[in-house]
């Protein structure tokens, strides 16, 4: 039979096509031409004319092409149809295959709209996080080579000590002695007030050994940092003040440098100013020298950061400051008797990794989350595409029939995938951009650096790859499935969505694993959610409803006696009990939540430690006898502080529970006495109350000792005033300002806020990551729904004949509906049986974010399984019943 | 040989009719119309087919593969509901003009 394909496709190329018109088109005609051609050769004509006479009929004129033109669709964006001819250049393929996938996914609007959702979700999600873990995890610290910027502390484990400071003598002689840190500062953070222009405020206040900007690398915007000599006791007063600060309080005037302000109510000359960005220690307002005791051994306070030499490492630094204490205290015996070598131990990190502290598992363990989201989006993506290249099959095999390879079909489906993950990047990069505003808007979420989050050029390159991966994930099967398409199979299928064995098994794993995943994350949710619930049922030890706190500074250089300290505090709770609403009033050292807890060593009469046993500690606080009732906790036995316990009484204290029972199980503890100083001159205090454990520091701290002294025995200049009112605790700060300026008008009130605030904000960063993996794990296990209603209903598609017929042989429709069920529901059990053993391994790197449920917590696993089945039963639900409906006779007629 | 005009114009009207009864592929309307016409009407592929696809286009007729044992699927075309009404309606025209036209130019209607 002559070939008359190129005739033809001359005819119709200038019309552009559509690839599956022209491929009708020419089938057609060249049908037509056979026909022609046979017809003419039965009649006798020889093959030449035969064959000129038949094409005649196309080749005369430019007939075909003018009629055509004005019938077929007006010409498409472009003329370029696929698969036409063989192969050409690469990049005319790309950009073909490029225009071609625009206009197939502006054909089918339905399609494309849902699978851009799902892939901006996912994508976008994805985009989102990873810009809060680059910019609190990944990026630099903003200071010149700032990855040789270590901290290093003592630790001791086994005192319950994860952090200890360092003394005086300890960070000199580390200074002297070091060749790993190319320069090293010890630093200290506190308070000052500072008074003057403007209302008096209290401001964030760093001591630091001079050369500490120098450490850091940072040279201040005006002025000078420190010299060494105003490390050393007698000099004058000087300061560096933060950018924050010099703005706000002195209006960015540059002429303050040299001129004196008022910290702590000493004068005290500003002597420079650090460039914006510069926020070391976290939230430092100013900077003032420290001077350090080089024979001082009592108080372990200092912090300390080093700019390592070049090409020093961390865990070699972290051994020479091990093997130097070991030095200093075998130097000392006197001071630790117990001291050998390769006893001290001492822990060293990279100033970022203290900057980010304890948000790294989180964001990480949402990083993942957003990953196994994307992962089941894609999953999804595949499963309608490998749907659409069945559904395609025909399209396929007839350009492989007129020329195009199965790589060049392959190619031309990933660039469609591609598209699509293109078209999802598009529109979850604005979903980021508005996720990322919305969480850089939490800043009560103590995660460090959010402020800073942002889209730069790292994040964007991790969406293109994390697009292109998503592209290939689902582009790929699909793909390769069409090009592999068997041509008699397809042409013979006339189009019918026939799904072949291969690609039902595929499309089923994509269920199971999307099952699986899902269950991994809603397990990962659930643990977090009921850790959330265990948290809020602790008893945190007071009622923190209706608590207003506020922290009040007596700045020493004015109130130098004990005694004036007294007078003044006297005074101010006589003033604050008259308020109206006021129940009760107190004062503490330190509220629960507020950060800090001074702690002492605790020696128990009649109860020594045993030798080698490291000495118990026990956070120690004082209180007026008005505290216990203002902050909402109870005497449980014995009784509370009363006037009498002043500083001429005998000393008193109250402990709590915990200790109780440790040192007197089933005995009473009333009347035993406890000291917090081996020195003998310290006295013995006389136990007269036992309050509850108290959270002082989060809700699911282990339990500590606490003791409380009476604030009149043990004076402090800084304490927390805590009011417990009949009214909205908040109505009453402007009168307790104005009460406290009665009495003082450069005293700083700071840190005001309600107890309920901060439980609230101890639990904000938990809340924020729970809410976030909540709204995942709901998105996947939407995801699999979808997937899984997707496959049965093409499945039930597939089989309708079947189903009808055995309706036709009896079946009844319950029958049916659990057939379909059944095998929708063994998919998804087989899912979450994958999933659950999955979770089982996965759970364990929630750590410390679980709270009173264990990592395979039975209640939860069984739970979401049972809540996914239920899901899975539902989304198989519509197709089954779908199934039931088959009609016998149209099944039959069919066949 | 006919006017080109006239061919064309009657050319909607031949399709419809033939396809009234059963669908049928563009090779065999052609070799009917040549039969029936004892070989005065015969269309070239370039004008049967750009007129099938504009009837098609129009809903008047719907093409369709269809295989058939032993054979290469054809494309068969059959009459839709609204081709049946077009068919109808453009008989009766036809009628009237043809009536017309022999009644003005003496022509026997055939």
């Amino acid at each position: 039979m002559p070939e008359w394909r190129a005739e033809l496709r001359r005819r119709l190329a200038p019309l552009g096509l559509s690839p599956v018109r022209e491929a009708e088109i020419l089938e057609e005609l060249s049908q037509h031409l056979d026909d022609r051609y046979q017809e003419l050769r039965s009649r006798g004509e020889a093959d030449a004319d035969a064959r000129r006479i038949a094409l005649a009929e196309v080749s005369e004129s430019d007939r075909l092409t003018r009629e055509l033109a004005a019938i077929e669709a007006p010409a498409p964006p472009v003329s370029a149809a696929i698969g036409q001819g063989t192969e050409r250049g690469g990049g005319g393929h790309f950009l073909q295959d490029l225009r071609y996938g625009i206009r197939m996914l502006r054909m089918r609007p339905g399609f494309t709209a849902i699978t851009v959702l799902t892939l901006a979700l996912g994508i976008g999600a994805n985009t989102a996080i990873f810009s809060v873990v680059n910019s609190v995890l990944l990026r630099p610290l903003p200071y010149p080579d700032s990855e040789r910027l270590v901290s290093f502390w003592g630790t001791a484990p086994e005192k319950r000590l994860p952090v200890v400071n360092l003394p005086d003598a300890l960070f000199v002689f580390l200074h002297e002695q070091s060749k790993t840190f190319e320069k090293l500062a010890a630093y200290a953070s506190g308070g000052a007030s500072l008074t003057g222009s403007g209302d008096p405020e209290r401001v964030n206040a760093s001591a630091v050994t001079p050369d500490f900007f120098t450490v850091m690398g940072v040279k201040p915007l005006f002025g000078r940092g420190f010299v060494a000599e105003e490390g050393t006791e007698g000099k004058a007063r000087v300061a560096v003040l933060a950018h924050s600060v010099w703005r706000r309080r002195f209006g960015s005037d540059a002429s303050i440098v040299g001129k004196p302000i008022t910290l702590g109510g000493n004068p005290t000359v500003v002597v420079g100013i650090m460039p914006p960005g510069f926020d070391f220690p976290e939230g430092a307002e100013v900077w003032v020298p420290l001077v350090l005791n080089a024979e001082g051994l009592d108080n372990w306070y200092l912090s300390t950061v080093g700019r390592l030499k070049p090409g020093i490492r961390v865990q070699d630094a972290q051994r020479e400051m091990a093997g130097l204490t070991d030095e200093f205290m075998l130097r000392q015996p006197a001071r630790f008797p117990d001291a050998k070598r390769g006893s001290a131990r001492m822990v060293a990190k990279p100033l970022r990794d203290e900057v980010v502290g304890e948000a790294r598992t989180p964001l990480l363990i949402l990083l993942g989350a957003v990953a196994l989201v994307l992962l089941i989006a894609s999953a999804n993506i595949a499963n309608l595409l490998l749907a659409r290249a069945a559904a395609r099959s025909r399209e396929m095999a007839v350009r492989c029939c007129i020329g195009a390879s199965p790589r060049r079909i392959a190619a031309q489906l990933l660039t469609e995938s591609l598209l699509l993950a293109g078209a999802g990047a598009a529109a979850g990069l604005l979903l980021a951009f508005w996720g990322v505003r919305l969480l850089r808007g939490l800043s009560e979420s103590r995660i460090p650096r959010l402020d800073q989050v942002r889209l730069d050029p790292i994040v964007l390159m991790f969406t293109v790859g994390v697009t292109v991966v998503a592209g290939l994930l689902f582009g790929l099967a699909p793909a390769i499935r069409a090009s592999r398409v068997d041509l008699q199979d397809a042409l013979r299928e006339g189009g019918r969505a026939g799904t072949s064995g291969a690609s039902r098994r595929l499309t089923n794993g994509f269920v199971v694993v999307q099952f699986a995943l899902s269950l991994i994350l809603l397990v990962g949710a659930g643990l977090l959610l009921r850790s959330f619930r265990h948290l809020l049922d602790v008893d945190p030890g007071f009622r923190a409803e209706n608590v207003l706190v506020a922290r009040i500074q007596l700045p020493e250089s004015k109130y130098a006696e004990e005694a004036q300290v007294r007078a003044f505090y006297a005074r101010l709770l006589e003033s604050v009990r008259a308020v109206p609403g006021v129940l009760s009033v107190g004062l503490n050292q330190r509220v629960p939540f507020s950060g800090g807890n001074p702690q002492q060593n605790l020696y128990v009469e009649g109860q020594q430690a045993k030798p080698g046993e490291p000495i118990p500690v026990i956070n120690s606080r004082n209180a007026t006898p008005g505290y216990f009732a203002a902050i909402g906790t109870p005497i449980l036995k014995g009784r509370g502080f009363e006037d009498s316990d002043n500083e001429t009484a005998p000393p008193v204290v109250i402990v709590d529970e915990t200790v109780a029972q440790r040192y007197w199980p089933g005995g009473d503890p009333l009347g035993k006495r406890i000291r917090t100083s081996l020195d003998t001159s310290a006295r013995w205090m006389t136990i007269v109350g036992v309050a509850p454990n108290v959270k002082h520091a989060s809700l699911n701290e282990q339990l500590n000792f606490e003791l409380y002294r009476p604030f009149l025995q043990s004076v402090t200049w800084v304490n927390y005033l805590v009011i417990r009112s009949a009214i909205d605790p908040e109505t009453l700060t402007p009168t307790i300002r104005r009460r406290v300026a009665d009495l003082d008008p450069n005293l700083p009130v700071s840190e005001v806020h309600t107890m309920e605030q901060a439980v609230a904000g101890s639990l904000a960063t938990r809340r924020l990551i729970n809410a976030l993996l909540t709204g995942f794990a709901v998105l996947a296990v939407l995801l699999a729904a979808i997937g899984i209603y997707g496959v049965m209903s093409l499945s039930v598609t597939g089989r309708l004949n079947e189903f009808g017929i055995r309706l036709a042989l009896g079946a009844a429709p319950a029958d049916v509906l659990r057939l379909v069920l059944r095998q929708g529901l063994l998919l998804a059990l087989a899912g979450l049986a994958v999933g659950l053993a999955g979770a089982a391994w996965l759970t364990r790197f929630l750590g410390t974010l679980l709270f009173g449920v264990r990592p395979v917590d039975p209640v939860t696993f069984l739970g979401v399984a049972a809540v996914l089945g239920a899901v899975a039963a539902a989304a198989c639900y519509l197709p089954a019943r779908r199934a039931t409906r088959a009609d016998p006779i149209a099944a039959l007629r069919r066949d | 040989m006919p006017d080109r005009e006239w061919k064309k114009g009657s050319a909607e009207l031949l399709l419809l009719s033939l396809l009234e009864h059963e669908p049928r592929h563009g090779y065999e309307l052609n070799k009917l119309i040549e039969s029936r016409s004892r070989g005065v009407l015969r269309y070239h592929v370039a004008s049967l087919y750009p007129l099938l696809y504009r009837l098609e286009r129009r809903g008047w007729i719907d093409g369709r593969w269809v295989e058939k044992a032993g054979q290469r699927r054809r494309r068969y075309y059959r009459l839709t509901p609204d081709g049946k009404r077009v068919l109808a309606a453009q008989r009766r025209s036809w009628t009237a003009f043809a009536q017309a036209i022999s009644r003005i130019a003496g022509v026997q209607h055939a």
